[in-house]
């Protein structure tokens, strides 16, 4: 189940980003979804999977990105790997404690796109412009995304 | 009592007998005696007898609805239906013409321009908020390099920055990581167009002694980018002279609306091989 999941999240995120994604842009930019993936996938899944799925969703998403090719690999693995450790510190998550959590996973995956030159001369205007909404939308799909999770993880806890 | 009831009975008896004689005696004078006696009786019979018809017309009528509307309430889904697919159909067909007349166009503008150029679909944007990027559905197989200018009817789309076998990255000129040659197509002073945050364009080294005007428009130069000469890029919107600097710096509204963007033109030969290259001696020799 696992594995199909994490096939299908490999082979359709990168696709919805790029295209469905577009008409939920907000001033043109978009969540990030392969970010908020790729740290649930870590929260819950552990460090190991969200390392795999960091390194394969942001291999994809440099694909079909203008940019250089290893800004996502890289953000996105050290993502998973950070979304592990977090769960492994985090006593008791709540929405409340995962939305700056997605925020801060943002802002450094932003700041390392600014390192390779992708906001171009202009930092200061790519960081009000891209990165400041980009956190902010990736804090809310991502809170979204994990209380879905946990609701169901929840629920399957019940029926055990 | 009885006696008399039995008494009237028998009158009653007496004259029926006497009148169906007359009938069959007198059958002509009877008929009219008949008519003249029953008229108050019909007459009075009618108003019942319209009550009731009414009241049987409305029942029909309430009934036939009702089992008319059974079959109605069905026939109306099955339109319905119908009419949903039908709509689709005619949602299809216009995205179809829509699709013809832009692709129609764009074979015009194929067949009219010197360079020699791919036809290829947008089938996505950039996978990142980062860069402002389309992907194409051509790629390597279909001749689609690197550095390939990008075109469509309204002017320069942007430049190939990846190409994989059957699909490719552009990124647009309005990246600010992009920068295409360009000149001004009035002063002919030329510049370097780029992108700008607020999905604009800039064009920068702008000779500190042109003439540029707002409105002017601004064409590529031909020089780099992979695009062929005078590929409309943009208007000017605003200018800027900085104090002791050595250029003037132009805002530029571009001629493409990026948003809308779905069939481009790749650029794979900026000019038709019966054409001498930018590059070549008989150009540069030209007066």
């Amino acid at each position: 189940m696992k594995l199909l999941l994490y096939f299908g999240l490999a082979l359709g995120l990168v696709p919805i980003q790029s295209t469905v994604l577009d008409h939920l842009s907000v001033a043109g930019v978009r969540p990030d979804l392969c970010l908020i993936a790729v740290s649930l996938i870590g929260f819950f899944g552990g460090a190991g999977d969200g390392v795999l799925m960091g390194v394969l969703l942001g291999f994809e998403q440099d694909l079909f990105s203008a940019g250089d090719a290893w800004v996502s690999v890289i953000t996105k693995a050290a993502i998973g790997l950070s979304g592990g450790l977090v769960a492994r510190y985090v006593a008791r998550a709540t929405p409340a404690t995962v939305a700056p959590m997605m925020m801060g996973f943002s802002v450094c995956s932003g700041m390392a796109f600014l390192f390779a030159g992708a906001g171009g001369p202009d930092t200061m205007t790519a960081v009000q412009s891209i990165l400041a909404p980009q956190a902010v939308l990736d804090g809310v799909f991502g809170v979204a995304a994990y209380w879905v999770l946990a609701e169901r993880f929840r629920k399957d806890d019940s029926l055990v | 009592m009885f006696r008399s009831t039995s008494g009237t009975r028998r009158v009653l008896l007496v004259l029926c007998a006497l009148l169906l004689s007359l009938v069959f005696v007198l059958p002509k004078q009877s008929h009219t005696l008949l008519q003249a006696v029953g008229k108050p009786l019909a007459d009075i019979v009618t108003i019942p007898l319209k009550l009731l018809f009414s009241a049987d017309s409305r029942v029909e009528a309430v009934w036939d609805r009702y089992v008319a509307l059974r079959g109605v309430r069905e026939e109306n889904e099955q339109l319905r239906r119908e009419i949903e697919f039908l709509r689709g159909q005619a949602a299809d067909l216009r995205e179809m013409a829509a699709a013809n007349r832009r692709l129609t166009e764009l074979l015009r503008f194929q067949a009219h321009t010197p360079s020699q150029t791919v036809a290829a679909r947008v089938i996505g944007r950039d996978a990142t908020n980062w860069y402002r990027g389309v992907v194409l559905d051509k790629g390597e197989q279909d001749g689609v390099r690197t550095e390939m200018g990008v075109v469509t009817l309204a002017g320069a789309v942007g430049r190939v920055v990846k190409t994989r076998a059957s699909s490719s990255v552009v990124l647009l000129i309005t990246d600010p990581n992009n920068a295409v040659t360009s000149l001004i197509q009035r002063t002919r002073d030329e510049g370097i167009i780029e992108g700008t945050f607020g999905g604009q364009a800039r064009m920068k080294y702008i000779p500190l002694l042109s003439t540029v005007r707002v409105g002017d428009p601004v064409v590529t130069s031909g020089l780099t980018g992979g695009f062929p000469k005078g590929v409309p890029v943009g208007t000017i919107t605003s200018i800027q002279k900085d104090e002791g600097g050595l250029f003037q710096t132009a805002d530029v509204r571009p001629e493409v609306d990026f948003t809308k963007v779905e069939e481009v033109l790749v650029v794979t030969a900026p000019r038709s091989t019966g054409e001498p290259s930018a590059d070549s001696p008989e150009e540069n020799n030209k007066p």
